[in-house]
């Protein structure tokens, strides 16, 4: 064999796993660098001199941080009800036998089949035939609706794994329910309810179908993007986006090492 | 009561019932302080539900729990002075080994724990683990935290639910001698749920045995196995050779036939059940090691006054310290004998006609009217858990 299709082989999945990254970051890259960009006209898709105008002011196109601060208000909130609403689900599907259990168990996977656009149009009736006004309520009704499959399912899973043995033996050493509850139950179940609440807020924040047919004349963040799209996109929004994935990175590493030092001091002696 | 009553465990008519299902039987039960008791059956016998009802665990359907004096029959777990080591030991697994020891201290409200947390990592020899989470330990460290974690609290009562259960043989021997070690240091009351009558007989000072929800017999490992009341007993503590007879005479020294055989065994040592009147039937019992083995040809030279029944060996296996044989005899179809291996006769092969001799008074009466197979592997209610 020659030398170079040795080199190849031995590391192919080297090369194959570079390739992967760059797949997916490229795009990250793209943002990022556009958002030193100082475009000519309104669109901002050709590079023509770097710049910190955006920069340093990124709130300067009109409306876009209030549509930024909704849609993270929005977020937040969605989090906050599907987490709580999920994990009592989950609890309740694993826990009890009760009627309609089984029926509940596969209506919670709906939204996630069903294709978004349906979804969006039938909640888009339901809200009209209410009378409702559309707006941030109806958004963050219709936010926490499809986070609650994701945050029921990762919760189960982790509640489903977990020994009932562990709460009767914390009962047995003096903790009543609801010491048993928040020193063991919760503290267990917690990884899962963590992966639903970030699950949550990613989908909620970026969520544009249904949000649009839902929001009435309400802009959120991906909404505003959409509709300054057809006119012309300001290098702010590239701005939001670097900043948004910086402080997910940042937030990811931070949660690394925090469980790296703490392995670390389990195994010392 | 007295002092010493104080802090016994009585439980009164407990029984316990799922739907139509009898789990437990009203049960009376006194385990007395400090004396290291074991709940010994097969598995579905009830022993755990027992265990979980002391516990409060588990609602008994009828029926008292007392700790001394104290009626704590409707009192929730966290209010029992009573700790549990479970059979899959439930340690927490988010918090490490000291945090789970000192869990239930830090429960009662008591802020400084490290002393006593370490006094008992000492006690069960886990001084250098005192940092590490439950995963990172091996079964047997594991097992050690659990019965930590339940000691520190220095309970009236420490509840083992098959503690040894998951761990190997030779790792379980080993558990049991600790296990024993640590209660006669700290003189607390244990009872010991298990199936493996071994592992009651090793470590307990009183064993119930548990059949079908019901105890069938309570006493000391040596008087359990000498005398058993029943046929599941003396069946499930070790093996026991029964052999159908009939009465021939009665008196202190009762003397019976068995298919031809004159068979004699002391009236004390039948149960109470046993008909030891001329012609009543009963079962003979006797333990495979009482029994002695002598070649036919040897027959004139057994002394006289022992139990005697002649036979062929069917099979005999050697397993080190000993030899089990299969005799085959006109009595009793299967009759096992232990023998020691100090001075082996070579003409002990299977096929060769023997004599089994024993003394009298290692012969034991049981009722004929209850099943020979009870308690024996295999028979129904004595398999093992899956």
């Amino acid at each position: 064999m020659s030398i170079p299709l040795r080199w190849l082989r031995r590391n192919l999945i080297t090369i194959a796993g570079l390739i992967t990254l760059a797949y997916l970051i490229l795009p990250n890259i793209v943002v990022m660098v556009f958002s030193f960009n100082k475009p000519n006209g309104r669109f901002n898709y050709a590079w023509q001199r770097g710049s910190l105008d955006a920069w340093k002011d990124p709130c300067g196109v009109a409306d876009m941080c209030d549509s930024l601060s909704l849609s993270l208000q929005i977020a937040a909130w969605a989090t906050v009800g599907a987490t709580v609403l999920g994990t009592m689900i989950a609890f309740a599907l694993v826990r009890f036998r009760f009627r309609a259990r089984g029926a509940i168990n596969s209506l919670i996977f709906l939204p996630m089949a069903m294709p978004e656009v349906v979804m969006a149009a039938s909640l888009l009736t339901l809200f009209l035939n209410m009378g409702a006004q559309l707006g941030f309520w109806t958004i963050l009704i219709a936010h926490i609706m499809f986070c609650l499959s994701f945050v029921v399912t990762a919760v189960k899973a982790r509640v489903m794994s977990m020994d009932p043995r562990l709460e009767e033996a914390a009962r047995d050493l003096y903790a009543g329910p609801v010491q048993t509850f928040v020193r063991v139950t919760l503290p267990i179940a917690a990884p899962g309810i963590a992966a639903g609440a970030l699950l949550s807020f990613a989908l909620s924040f970026d969520d544009f179908i249904i949000t649009n047919f839902n929001a009435g004349s309400t802009v959120t963040f991906p909404m505003f993007v959409w509709g300054s799209a057809q006119r012309g996109t300001p290098v702010q929004i590239n701005v939001i986006g670097t900043a948004m994935f910086i402080i997910a990175v940042l937030v990811v590493l931070a949660a690394q090492l925090l469980s790296n030092s703490r392995q670390k001091n389990s195994a010392k002696p | 009561m007295t002092d010493t009553s104080g802090g016994d465990v009585r439980l009164t008519g407990i029984s316990k019932t799922y739907g139509s299902f009898t789990a437990v039987h009203p049960l009376e039960l006194t385990v007395p302080q400090g004396s290291f008791f074991a709940l010994l059956g097969a598995s579905g016998c009830g022993k755990t539900t027992t265990l979980r009802m002391i516990a409060g665990l588990e609602d008994p359907t009828t029926g008292t729990v007392f700790l001394g004096d104290k009626d704590v029959t409707d009192l929730p777990p966290y209010k029992r002075p009573v700790n549990t080591v479970f059979q899959s030991y439930a340690l927490f697994p988010h918090l490490n080994v000291t945090e789970n020891i000192a869990f239930g201290l830090r429960r009662r409200g008591i802020k400084s724990v490290k002393k006593q947390v370490d006094d008992m990592l000492e006690l069960v020899q886990l001084g250098d683990f005192a940092h590490r989470k439950p995963h990172q330990l091996s079964g047997g460290q594991q097992q050690r935290v659990a019965v930590a974690r339940a000691l520190i609290n220095h309970p009236q009562v420490l509840l083992l639910d098959e503690p040894l259960g998951a761990l190997d043989l030779k790792l379980r021997r080993q558990m049991q001698l600790e296990l024993k070690r640590i209660q006669t240091e700290v003189g607390i009351t244990f009872i010991h749920v298990t199936h493996d009558q071994e592992e009651a007989m090793t470590m307990a000072d009183t064993v119930a045995v548990m059949n079908g929800g019901r105890v069938e017999q309570l006493g000391a490992p040596a008087d359990l196995y000498e005398n058993p009341n029943t046929t599941f007993v003396a069946n499930f503590l070790g093996t026991s050779n029964l052999i159908e007879a009939e009465v021939l005479e009665a008196g202190s020294d009762i003397t019976v036939t068995a298919s031809g055989a004159k068979l004699h065994l002391p009236a004390g040592r039948c149960s109470t059940s046993t008909p030891t009147r001329s012609g009543g039937k009963l079962l003979v019992g006797v333990r495979p090691e009482k029994i002695s083995l002598a070649h036919a040809d040897d027959a004139a030279k057994i002394p006289e006054g022992r139990n005697r029944i002649t036979g062929r060996i069917a099979d005999s296996s050697f397993i080190g310290v000993s030899t089990q044989y299969v005799i085959d005899s006109p009595v009793c179809p299967e009759l096992e004998v232990y023998a020691q291996n100090i001075e082996r006769d070579a003409r002990l092969v299977p096929g060769a006609e023997v004599v089994l001799h024993w003394n009298p008074e290692h012969t034991f009466g049981l009722d004929a009217a209850q099943s020979m197979l009870a308690g024996t592997v295999g028979s129904a209610g004595t398999e093992e858990a899956a």
